[in-house]
């Protein structure tokens, strides 16, 4: 009972042993936002590429693809259709697109994907992602648009010749005229571009350099045993912004039939060649069995030919990369807590020391060795508790309070500390995983505990006479 | 009547580096239950020491230490802190009280330290009560939860009376207790340990500098060259 008395009373009368916890408390607060942080953004990054993912990819290694997708999808159906929700066949090619803006002439290089928009947005969060952002200078609430390419009216009056009815009232005579201009001007088909292939980012906005309206010329591959360069025009009728960059600076959505059309791949008819299958499961299914199921189903269809993947193994390299650079820090933060284990060693051995006598008193009154050992590890436990515990609440409110922090941090020093175009996050994302935060915790009692296992047994070993000698 | 506490051939050195300190060499002490025994002796004549090694404090080179007719200096520890806890009562010069505890916490540090967790708190009021109680009779009954840094030398000194008294002990060691006193308080805390002998017949060990407070006693020995030089009985 006395252990547990003095411990109390000493972690209340020892101001300076509380001071070495101090760095315990700040390890585990680091910890625990550094942690919550980068699952927070994982966590984003992981929806996002699942967002622009479908769960499994069927592709072939063949650039061209395969005619037979209707034969493809049935048999996928028949090896795993109670696990499948939807599929949509794509067509997905490297490519260039060349536009002109004002007189600028702008090139970039870019992922051209065929896709029946209303199918593709049944097998992933593909329609989340679109947006119409007229001008998209302002990035506050951008409009959501339906997965469609129709070159609404709208987009038309963005075509240069709309620009002259701006302010005119409503069955202008000009209107007719206008119209007859733009009809000539827009192509037949409309495109989606990723947010950053129509934008650059720019002193803290983003500035449109390819407005919705736009003519973009698209250049691919055409089919062949020896590729020539296909070409056809675009007209920009919305952007996709998934929040990934690789994605959003690369992506070009074109109609299906007019890709296979024009890379001499479809007869124009609805039929023609696709060289990928997005599958969406059902929730709950594993993915990584079913992408096996299915190669092996395929293998017998046509040998050599497809490769399915899970959303994952796809952004294999990138998903891994996060979670090395997750676990490194984690290491080096925990030398933190480590080092503060080292302090409260160097504290506690100070403090047997100036408790030599009353360790001989407890002694002369009956105490024995073992249970000196433990007022001692109990009072490193309680250190170890009031850092840990004042480290938690403290680097759990800091998340809480994150974008709080942040906002004030960018009016203090008058900079934006979180850049939200770069990262495309409107706020720091953060995700308290508890098993993390339990693991942190537990840690650094653990260390604390270890720390005061040499000046408790040092302690205990103290003979009465020595101690009580010590004056 | 009966010897209660025994010491014979008690030899003790200390070891400073390479050469030994001898400081008993050979001490042959009886001592009978309720008796109150002075020990004098120049500064460095090993009194403290030989209290110590009948306290179960530190133990004897050669020679042994018994109680009731049996040997205590080579028994296992635990038996060992048992004996400090039950049997025997420290007093020492510069009172020793824990600064972290009040005074009626330091005096419930025995039964703290006897009884398990739950059943010191399931005694807890009798034993505060019997804390209390024994303050009362040392004339603390109104510094009941002072710190020890709230008390003067004497009552401090009356308050590690009560907890050297608290456990029920039948043998007092007292280490110059009056030695960090003036004369008045000195008197008054000898005055209490005499009563305290009488009352429970305690058996008092006392090691004092002070001629005048060793003559109150029932007998005085001297220690000298590491020996008992001297019997002397004092005058009652
Ligand atoms: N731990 C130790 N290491 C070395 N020598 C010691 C130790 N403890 C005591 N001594 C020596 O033993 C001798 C006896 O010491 P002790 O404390 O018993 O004397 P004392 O009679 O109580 O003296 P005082 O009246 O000053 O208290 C002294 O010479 C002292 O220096
Ligand atoms: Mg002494």
């Amino acid at each position: 009972m006395y252990k547990s008395l003095l411990c109390w009373r000493y972690l209340r009368h020892r101001y300076i042993a509380l001071a070495s916890v101090v760095s315990v408390m700040l390890g585990v607060a680091t910890m625990i936002v550094v942690n919550s942080v980068m699952a927070g953004f994982a966590d984003k990054m992981r929806s996002r590429l699942h967002g622009v993912l479908a769960d499994v990819i069927v592709e072939s290694y063949d650039l061209d693809g395969f005619w037979n997708h209707q034969e493809v999808m049935a048999r996928i159906n028949e090896v795993a259709g109670k696990d499948i929700l939807a599929m949509a066949p794509t067509m997905e090619t490297f490519g260039l697109a060349k536009w002109t803006v004002n007189g600028h002439p702008f090139t970039r290089q870019v992922q051209i994907i065929g896709i029946q928009p209303a199918e593709r947005a049944k097998t992933g969060d593909f329609a989340e992602f679109l947006y119409e952002n007229k001008e998209a200078t302002e990035r506050e609430k951008p409009v959501n648009m339906p997965p469609s390419f129709e070159i609404t009216q709208k987009v038309k009056r963005n075509r240069p010749a709309g620009r002259f009815l701006e302010g005119e009232p409503e069955n202008s005579p000009f209107e007719h005229l206008v119209n007859q201009q733009i009809e000539q001007e827009v192509s037949d088909n409309g495109t989606i571009i990723g947010f950053a292939v129509g934008h650059i980012h720019f002193d803290g906005k983003d500035v449109p350099i390819a407005p919705p309206g736009t003519k973009i010329g698209l250049v691919f591959p055409a089919a062949g045993a020896k590729p020539k360069p296909g070409y056809d025009d675009f007209t920009v009728v919305g952007f996709f912004k998934s929040g990934m960059s690789e994605y959003d600076s690369s992506h070009v959505y074109v109609p299906l039939e007019r890709l296979q059309a024009m890379r001499l791949l479809g007869d124009g008819q609805g039929k023609g060649a696709v060289n990928q299958i997005q599958v969406k499961a059902k929730p709950g299914a594993n993915l990584d069995k079913l992408a096996a199921k299915l190669q092996t189903a395929l293998e017998g269809l046509r040998p050599m030919f497809f490769k399915v993947s899970t959303w994952e193994q796809k952004q294999g390299p990138l998903l891994s990369a996060v979670a090395v650079e997750q676990s490194i820090l984690n290491i080096l933060l925990f030398f933190i807590i480590a080092v503060a284990g080292f302090g409260i060693l160097a504290i506690f051995s100070m403090i047997v020391v100036e408790k030599t006598r009353d360790i001989g008193v407890l002694k002369a009154l009956g105490a024995s060795s073992a249970g000196i050992r433990q007022i001692f590890l109990g009072y490193g436990l309680a250190l170890g508790i009031v850092g840990s515990g004042v480290g938690m609440l403290g680097g759990l409110l800091f998340v809480w309070k994150i974008n709080a922090i942040e906002g004030w941090l960018s009016r203090v020093t008058g900079r934006k500390v979180f850049d939200d175009g770069i990262y495309y996050f409107s706020s720091i994302p953060t995700l308290v995983e508890p098993m993390t935060v339990a693991w942190i915790v537990g840690g650094a009692l653990f260390i604390a505990v270890v720390a005061s296992i040499w000046p408790a047994h040092r302690a205990s070993k103290l003979r009465p006479v020595q101690a009580l000698r010590f004056e | 009547m009966a010897i209660q506490l025994a010491a014979s051939g008690v030899e003790k050195a200390y070891r400073k580096g390479r050469n030994e300190v001898p400081v008993l060499h050979g001490v042959d002490l009886q001592v009978e239950r309720g008796e109150f025994v002075a020990v004098v002796g120049q500064s460095g004549s090993g009194k403290s020491t030989l209290l110590h090694l009948l306290g179960l404090l530190d133990t004897p080179d050669t020679g042994i230490v018994q109680l009731e007719g049996e040997r205590i200096d080579n028994l296992p520890e635990r038996r060992r802190d048992n004996l400090r806890n039950r049997t025997f009562g420290f007093i020492f010069q510069f009172y020793h009280l824990l600064p972290e505890l009040s005074a009626v916490e330091n005096v419930m540090l025995p039964h703290m330290i006897r009884l398990k967790a739950f059943t010191y708190l399931k005694q807890r009021k009798a034993i505060r009560a019997r804390a209390t109680e024994l303050l009362e009779r040392v004339g603390l009954g109104h510094r009941l939860t002072h710190k020890p840094n709230e008390l003067s030398g004497g009552e401090m000194q009356r308050a590690a009376i009560a907890r050297a008294l608290a456990g029920g002990p039948e043998i007092l060691l007292a280490d110059e207790p009056t030695g960090n006193l003036d004369s008045a308080s000195g008197q008054s805390v000898l005055e209490l340990l005499r009563d305290l002998n009488r009352e429970r017949s305690l058996t008092m060990m006392m090691v004092t500098h002070d001629q005048s407070i060793a003559q109150q006693a029932d007998r005085i020995v001297r220690l000298a060259e590491g020996r008992i030089e001297e019997w002397a009985t004092a005058n009652v």
